[in-house]
């Protein structure tokens, strides 16, 4: 086994190398060392290796369990399970046209999901990246150049090859079309064709996260034809490599998908799929209790309250970096002292927000973005708790006793709620606020980043407020856009030049230690200075009735049923 | 009769046009950004514009109005902001969805409110007229909503006897259809009957105790035959005048039960619609709700006519 080791540690790249070290030595966990390792493109076989090495087993909760490919069998389940049949699954009504660049609601993401693919796939845990349509990948010595070594015999639905020109050409789509999760990571011509099996992208600066980009972690990241063109539907040009081609598609109604018999993962056990459109939970729980649809892409707490009494139901629960911002204007009014913003943080009862709004379903924030399962988090800032007296303490020091201030939220799943309880544990420390509910439309275009004024962005939002956000693989997002200063999501306005100093030095970090050392001061700057208050990161919830198995679920609407059966 | 009708076509006309105006005037005058609505609040700024700029919302508002009520005139809606697909197609067929529920419920209401009514009328303030008093009052004081709920959990759920989506499967025959649709229709029928009975119960007795009711009857006509030659026709002429204004609302605004039987009618169509910014598909949605009404409340008035002569010769002269 030490041969083994020996023989992973010579063929790996410095960065797979640093990542393989900082395990061996303690610095990363078994799950994190998976999912790290996994980015970089080392082989299921090379980590088995190293953790066997290390001590670990390499039996269920290793690279096999994280890594296995989609479609590779329907071993998921350990059921007996039949062929064929179909299965019907509730999702959100797509609210624009299902264009697989320019998408952006959950109801496109996991309808044109079921057609084309990435070139990461998402693996079976739910929150890591296996191989897709890229079989391998491989960092240059600093994350600057990745190639990324295609699958061979896919087909397009149309009968026409895949080649590397598809990619290439994606890629290009991606940029011109300003894709959020490649902005500023990869230029028009970045990515190069080596020969039809191969695409070598060399990015505009190093960065150890690059597979994620272009995995469902980034839903647009979809591969298209070579000759796609920007605005084409998936109902106009029904087309993909995925396990499943698509029949019909009616925006009032839902779509059906039959086998692709020509897929490279093989034969699916099922012979075919429905999505049925909702316009909220509600009336897709209840559809499920009345047993015409045996799935929900998405369901949330609150609404779903029946589905976990329910025997029959299997929730797909993942971990996931959703989480809700409390933000509180750092350039005036009365939130521009740091004391004022660190108090009403202090009124925040974490657990019991959990508690009531998730039946402990979430994980606990820190005030800072930086989710716990980010391989780079750093557990060891101290964490936030209640603490009243503190609260009363700070306001009497920066002068505001008795705050008042409306807290502004969108009708949204469960910030309504919350908005609620934050305003019952604030008045415990005297602060009163004002809770002003309003429907998506008016919150995000008055309250959250109105469009005057332009610049700088979002200086047009209130003075508290929350705001959702959705999952992302990294947090880079999270960082640039909601608290660089001038990030156009920025509502707290918050200029910080020791942030902006570290979160520059996070992107740039390739090697384990660098991107922790970052994320460390990331989070302490941020635990400190306040500008949002991110009580909880919580999980995303899916399901399907027991009568079917081998179903999974991103945290991005996404549903995955290459490897979906009937039980006996 | 012919001037009469041309009348009220030339009416319905000016009606369509202030409707036009009306709609747009809110989907347009009122703050937004359609590019911004339709992609969300995450898409960068630059696809905001280009959007805006493929879509012509930030043309000259009167640019826009005369696009809109040339489009009117010539059929042609243009496509929708959110499928980028012709308007009418999607919402003739959802016209035709919302016309089998309206056409359900008011088969299931009609027949039996009206015999409710008269034959309450014909037991007034005895115990029966009291029960079918009591039951419309009853029926129509619960939302449809709260009915429908009510059916989903228990027939829908419980007992499983009915689907709990409004929605059949493509090409389903019409007992399959009906069988999807018999939990809503029936939703909305409970509430119907309460105003239709009352409306026919107050129009019989009022008509009971007319002059030429008791003539009829010291002429020796029996009860039947009194009923059937002066009563019914005179009683009915407020309940017909309710049921054509009650079509018109089956079309477009059951929102609710369309919710929760997740059944994309009129109503749902229409929210969506609004919620999205999607002007073109707002405008043909509230002209065509227009016509309906319109053509609901010309029936009536034809069919009142028909059966008050006297009307039709007033309106003669």
């Amino acid at each position: 086994m030490d041969n083994q080791y020996d023989k992973v540690r010579r063929s790996t790249t410095p960065l797979q190398l640093d990542v393989v070290e900082a395990f061996a030595r303690g610095r990363l966990s078994r799950r994190e060392f998976i999912q790290r390792a996994t980015i970089l493109g080392l082989s299921t076989g090379a980590i088995g290796a190293v953790i066997a090495a290390c001590g670990g087993s390499t039996a269920s909760g290793t690279a096999a369990a994280a890594s296995q490919a989609p479609g590779a069998s329907a071993a998921a389940a350990s059921v007996p399970t039949v062929a064929g049949g179909s299965i019907k699954v509730a999702i959100q009504r797509p609210a624009g046209p299902n264009d697989p660049i320019a998408m952006q609601d959950l109801g496109n993401y996991g309808t044109t999901a079921q057609c084309f693919e990435f070139l990461c796939a998402l693996d079976k845990t739910g929150s890591g990246i296996t191989q897709g349509l890229a079989i391998k990948w491989t960092p240059n010595t600093d994350g600057t150049v990745w190639t990324f070594d295609l699958r061979q015999g896919v087909k397009w639905h149309d009968g026409k090859p895949f080649t590397a020109a598809d990619v290439v050409a994606t890629m290009k789509r991606l940029v011109a079309a300003g894709n959020a999760g490649l902005k500023g990571v990869i230029g028009p011509d970045s990515a190069v064709a080596k020969d039809d099996n191969t695409v070598v992208v060399t990015l505009l600066g190093g960065n150890g996260n690059f597979p994620y980009l272009v995995s469902c972690f980034n839903p647009q990241s979809l591969i298209t034809p070579v000759d796609y063109v920007s605005g084409t539907t998936l109902d106009k040009r029904p087309s993909g490599t995925g396990a499943w081609k698509l029949v019909t598609f009616n925006q009032a109604t839902g779509a059906t998908y039959a086998r692709n018999d020509d897929w490279w993962g093989g034969k699916t056990p099922l012979d075919a799929t429905e999505f049925i459109f909702f316009d909220t939970i509600g009336p897709m729980v209840t559809a499920y209790q009345g047993q015409q649809v045996d799935a929900l892409v998405q369901f949330d707490v609150l609404s779903g309250k029946a589905l976990f009494d329910d025997p029959n139901f299997n929730i797909i629960q993942t971990e996931a970096a959703l989480h809700r911002q409390i933000w509180m204007r750092t350039d005036k009014g009365q939130f521009a002292d740091k004391r004022v913003r660190q108090a009403l943080a202090l009124t925040f009862d974490r657990p019991a927000l959990i508690q009531q709004l998730f039946q402990g379903k979430a994980q606990i924030g820190n005030d800072h973005p930086i989710w716990p399962g980010y391989p780079y988090f750093d557990g060891s800032i101290p964490q936030r708790a209640q603490n009243i007296d503190k609260a009363k303490a700070l306001l009497a020091e920066a002068g505001v006793p008795n705050l008042t201030a409306d807290l502004h939220n969108g009708q949204l799943l469960e910030i309504p709620d919350l908005a609620v309880l934050l305003k019952s544990q604030a008045a415990q420390a005297g602060i009163t606020l004002n809770v002003k509910s309003e429907s998506l439309d008016t919150f995000y275009g008055a309250a959250w980043c109105p469009g005057e004024p332009k610049d700088p962005p979002c200086s047009g939002a209130s003075e508290l407020g929350i705001v959702d956000y959705g999952h992302r693989a990294t947090p880079d997002v999270y960082l640039n856009a909601a608290l660089k200063s001038k990030g156009i999501w920025n509502s707290s306005q918050y200029a910080s030049p020791t942030f902006d100093a570290a979160f520059s030095e996070f992107q740039k970090s390739v090697t384990v230690d660098a991107q922790k050392a970052a994320c460390t001061k990331i989070e302490t700057i941020l635990n400190d200075e306040v500008p949002i208050g991110v009580p909880y990161f919580y999980n995303y919830l899916a399901g399907s009735s027991k009568t079917y198995t081998g179903i999974y679920a991103s945290a991005i609407g996404q549903l995955f049923l290459s490897s979906a059966s009937k039980t006996a | 009769m012919g001037r009469y009708i041309l009348r009220r076509l030339l009416l319905s006309l000016v009606t369509l046009w202030l409707l036009v105006t009306i709609v747009f005037a809110i989907a347009n005058v009122l703050p937004n950004d359609v590019g911004r609505t339709i992609l969300g609040p995450f898409a960068p700024q630059e696809s905001v514009d280009a959007l805006n700029d493929r879509l012509g919302t930030n043309r000259p508002i009167f640019i826009r109005y005369a696009d809109t009520v040339v489009g009117v005139v010539t059929l042609d809606f243009g496509d929708s902001y959110i499928t980028n697909k012709p308007v009418l197609p999607d919402l003739m067929a959802a016209v035709a969805r919302s016309a089998k529920l309206a056409g359900l419920a008011l088969f299931l209401t009609i027949p039996v409110a009206i015999i409710a009514g008269l034959y309450a009328a014909r037991r007034r303030d005895r115990l029966a007229d009291r029960a079918i008093v009591l039951a419309g009052v009853t029926s129509s004081s619960i939302p449809e909503f709260v009915t429908g709920t009510i059916l989903v959990v228990v027939v829908g759920v419980q007992l499983k006897l009915l689907p709990v989506l409004a929605t059949p499967p493509p090409n389903a025959d019409i007992p399959t259809q009906i069988r999807y649709l018999l939990m809503p229709a029936t939703a909305m029928a409970i509430v119907y009957f309460g105003y239709i009975a009352r409306m026919t119960r107050a129009g019989t007795i009022d008509v009971l105790q007319s002059d030429y009711t008791r003539t009829a009857a010291m002429k020796g006509l029996t009860t039947s035959q009194t009923m059937r030659r002066h009563v019914l026709r005179n009683a009915l002429i407020p309940t017909v005048a309710v049921i054509a204004v009650q079509i018109g609302y089956l079309f477009g605004g059951i929102i609710a039960v369309e919710k929760i039987f997740n059944y994309n009618g009129m109503g749902q169509t229409m929210l969506f619609a609004a919620q999205r910014k999607d002007i073109p598909t707002l405008v043909a949605g509230a002209i065509i709700i227009g016509i309906v009404y319109m053509v609901a409340t010309l029936a009536s008035d034809l069919i009142i006519a028909w059966m008050n002569p006297r009307i039709r010769l007033d309106s003669n002269s």
